[in-house]
């Protein structure tokens, strides 16, 4: 996703987040609703969820953690190291457990001393998706498979900024693989129901040609694969803070879990909504009294 | 000077070689390349080489336009036609 420059235009409001009801705002990237925050969460993630149903997509509920072998066949880790959070546990023997207790567990920094930590094997989930690729690995399609999944993300940034730029954040997906044609008419469908509905609330978004925030860009043969053949176009409101995306994979993540439709790599394409950012699009343009929000549906 | 239609071989032979798979009748000048993943990201670098190569200079990676590899039409045109878009 873009980088938040953090400056809302003039026509959109400034919030103070500390003073917002039902809104807490935590500096380790992170926040807490309530109220009507909550509700509105709750609303655009139904709304999201009526799309996914219109294009017969099943629901699913992914756990947050990914094995990092499976990660690793996307060259994840090469791709953006950058990003990615591990689940760090304590070495189990008894001696290092008695090492931390014994030694101070957290310095002034409020940093833990660890002592040693166990191997880790696995990845905080970084993007929705990943799951239903997993999920589906070796399997042949008889017809397109559409599916959704709302899943915490998790992507380490060198700065946070409330619902704009979190550590850990909400995403819903809906996805397709099948075909190359199969995928491409979801994909077109998908953004003329998100495009006709910024159209009716009013809401200022431009679609623009992204590509994904690759680890040393300049260096890297996927970014410029993507900057050659764009396959990633965001919902970019204001300027600058893209919302959701839509995204064509081609073949690779088919080709990666061995997922054959029509006999061949099975294609794929997702729509992804950043429920944050959704929340933040609409409270500083349309406000925080409940009473001037859009209907949702 | 390579005419045309040896540029055009050159570049089929340059992607039935680097894909390893693909057959040369599966292979026409419209065959979207990037799309079906015939040339992945891997490869992308040693295309350009390959191009620094035929064309007889070098490319600045900055400069190259969305689409300009979609498939051997488009490389001709980009690199060798008239739309140079180098």
């Amino acid at each position: 996703m873009k980088t938040f420059l953090g400056k809302p235009m003039a026509s959109e409001r400034s919030i103070d987040w500390n003073l917002l009801p039902g809104y807490r705002w935590h500096e380790n990237g992170q926040s807490t609703f309530s109220g009507a925050p909550l509700k509105l969460y709750q609303k655009l993630d139904r709304l999201f969820l009526q799309w996914a149903g219109e294009r017969g997509a099943a629901e699913h509920r992914f756990p947050t953690f990914i094995p990092a072998r499976e990660l690793d066949r996307l060259d994840y880790f090469r791709s953006f190291p950058h990003l990615v959070t591990f689940p760090v546990t304590l070495d189990p023997s008894k001696d290092n457990l008695a090492a931390f207790v014994r030694g101070a567990p957290l310095d002034d920094a409020g940093h833990l001393q660890l002592a040693a930590s166990a191997p880790i094997a696995d990845v905080l989930t970084p993007a929705a998706c990943y799951h239903f690729y997993i999920q589906f690995q070796d399997e042949r399609l008889a017809q397109p498979r559409y599916v959704t999944t709302r899943a915490t993300c998790f992507r380490r940034e060198d700065h946070y900024a409330p619902l704009q730029r979190q550590w850990s954040f909400s995403m819903r997906e809906i996805v397709c693989l099948g075909t190359a044609d199969e995928v491409k008419a979801f994909l077109a469908g998908g953004r003329a129901t998100v495009e006709g509905f910024f159209k009716k609330i009013g809401l200022p978004i431009e679609w623009q040609n992204a590509t994904d925030p690759f680890f040393e860009p300049a260096r890297s043969s996927k970014y410029l694969m993507q900057k050659l053949d764009p396959v990633k176009i965001e919902m970019v409101f204001n300027g600058d803070l893209a919302i959701g995306s839509v995204n064509f994979h081609r073949n690779y993540f088919g080709e990666a879990f061995r997922i054959t439709r029509a006999g061949a790599d099975a294609y794929s394409g997702c729509i992804a909504f950043g429920v944050e950012r959704w929340i933040f699009a609409f409270l500083t343009h349309f406000g925080t009294d409940e009473a001037g929000w859009p209907v949702l549906t | 000077m390579k005419t045309e239609t040896e540029v055009r071989r050159a570049l089929r032979e340059w992607v039935i070689r680097t894909n390893g798979k693909i057959a040369a009748d599966a292979l026409t000048d419209r065959t979207p390349i990037i799309e079906q993943r015939i040339v992945t990201s891997l490869q992308i670098t040693d295309l350009l080489l390959f191009l620094e190569e035929l064309t007889g200079r070098a490319i600045d990676v900055e400069k190259l336009k969305p689409g300009i590899f979609r498939d051997i039409d488009a490389i001709y045109e980009n690199f060798f036609g008239k739309a140079d878009g180098v």
